[in-house]
């Protein structure tokens, strides 16, 4: 069906009148609610709400290498937690772990994991500064780091650590490397 | 996603009821009123009686160079607040927005009445933002802390098409989409305001919004402005005006 346009009052010369002054597909429509109610459908439109989709949290994101062939390597069996919260592991016994996400604890400027690689312990200390971060209004705030690059690490697995990014946010970059 | 919709939708309504404005023999010239401006921005005051959190009070002053053209002062004054589970913000501030306005309605069509303006503005905002408490968790645990009031400076700049149509004498109604984008704050880039008022989330560097207002005009001049025929384009008009 194509769409006819016609005028119906040739003699009305306003573009807009409150009178029906034109028809699409024999509709009259008065042209000025058209206009008036595009006008509130971007308000309805407008008024949405949005949900946080954003990654809320800044890692340490720590690469793991093997020192021999400093490759990326995955170790059989890693585990992770807080030198100070045993109970609670970040990861336990687990596989497949090519790079570790390391949360830092916001209300101090150093903080310290052990990292159980193959079944051996070693701690590593992290010095650190942080700031807050808007994220978005959604999301709220978040704490970003600067990694100082004086890190204090056992070496019973570990066999050093390299520095590729001392900024931590919330972005996906390696900060460190752990050659084991 | 949905708000860029809604904004092409309501732009295609636009366009297509202006489509239908010069479909009948034009006269040679029209006289055109030139005007002064005094308009208010109601939603805001609106939209304060539904959420006593957010005030926001604005206008503007435009005066007519000629039939296509316009300066445009505005203005307005913001208090916004916004909670959610993890932050409590609060930004107070003032605005002044300065710039020109195209009517992009032809002169038989707008007949000083009716008014498509594109506006091209800059905008200057002076604030304060405070952030009283937010919460942070992670891993370590739970942080509670605050961010203290600090003074903001953010301009921008606007584009923002809308209509106006007179109703009564010398009184129109209209809307217009904004569409602006931040240019220079003085903020730190990790604590951008929350809030700007006259541009909207500071945490975006593109914002978008939508005013309803209420226009008085003061005629002070008439000009008589000449009017092109469009002999092509009625003929072809009138061919479809035939079809049954």
């Amino acid at each position: 069906m194509s769409m006819i346009i016609t005028r119906t009052d040739t003699s009305n010369r306003n573009f807009l009148n409150f009178d029906p002054s034109c028809e699409i597909m024999n509709i009259p429509i008065p042209k000025i609610s058209v206009l008036l109610l595009s006008g509130l459908f971007l308000i309805t439109t407008s008024c949405d709400q949005e949900a946080c989709f954003e990654e809320t949290n800044a890692f340490l994101k720590a690469s793991m290498y093997n020192y021999s062939t400093l490759k990326i390597k995955a170790p059989d069996s890693l585990s992770l937690f807080g030198l100070t919260k045993p109970e609670v592991k970040i990861y336990d016994k687990a596989k497949n772990i090519t790079s570790t996400l390391m949360p830092l604890d916001c209300s101090k400027e150093s903080c310290s994991y052990v990292i159980k690689i193959n079944g051996v312990n070693d701690t590593i200390t992290f010095i650190y500064t942080s700031s807050p971060h808007l994220i978005s209004k959604s999301c709220g705030y978040t704490y970003y780091h600067t990694l100082n690059t004086a890190i204090d690490f056992s070496t019973n697995e570990i066999d050093s650590l390299g520095f590729t990014n001392n900024s931590i946010t919330t972005f996906d970059a390696e900060n460190i490397r752990i050659y084991y | 996603m949905q708000k860029i919709s809604g904004y092409i939708i309501s732009l295609s309504l636009i366009i297509c009821s202006g489509q239908v404005h010069s479909q009948v023999s034009a006269p040679d010239s029209v006289i055109i009123p030139l005007k002064v401006m005094a308009s208010i921005e109601i939603a805001g005051p609106i939209m304060y009686f539904i959420d006593k959190n957010n005030l926001s009070l604005g206008g503007y002053l435009s005066c007519d160079l000629n039939e296509k053209l316009a300066i445009y002062i505005g203005g307005g004054y913001s208090d916004y607040k916004y909670s959610q589970y993890n932050y409590m913000y609060l930004s107070k501030g003032a605005f002044i927005r300065s710039g020109i306005d195209f009517n992009i309605l032809k002169p038989e069509t707008s007949i000083g009445k009716y008014r498509f303006n594109i506006g091209l503005h800059y905008g200057l905002s002076v604030l304060t933002s405070e952030t009283p408490s937010f919460k942070y968790e992670n891993y370590w645990g739970t942080i509670t802390s605050s961010l203290p009031s600090k003074h903001y400076q953010g301009h921008f700049l606007e584009i923002c098409p809308g209509f106006r149509a007179e109703i009564f004498k010398n009184f129109s109604i209209g809307w217009s989409v904004s569409l602006r984008k931040l240019i220079y704050t003085n903020a730190d880039k990790d604590l951008r305001p929350l809030y700007i008022p006259g541009y909207g989330s500071g945490a975006n560097t593109v914002s978008a919004g939508i005013g309803y207002y209420l226009v008085w005009s003061f005629p002070f001049k008439k000009i008589k402005v000449s009017v092109k025929p469009e002999p092509a384009e009625e003929a072809e008009e009138s061919e479809e005006t035939q079809e049954p």
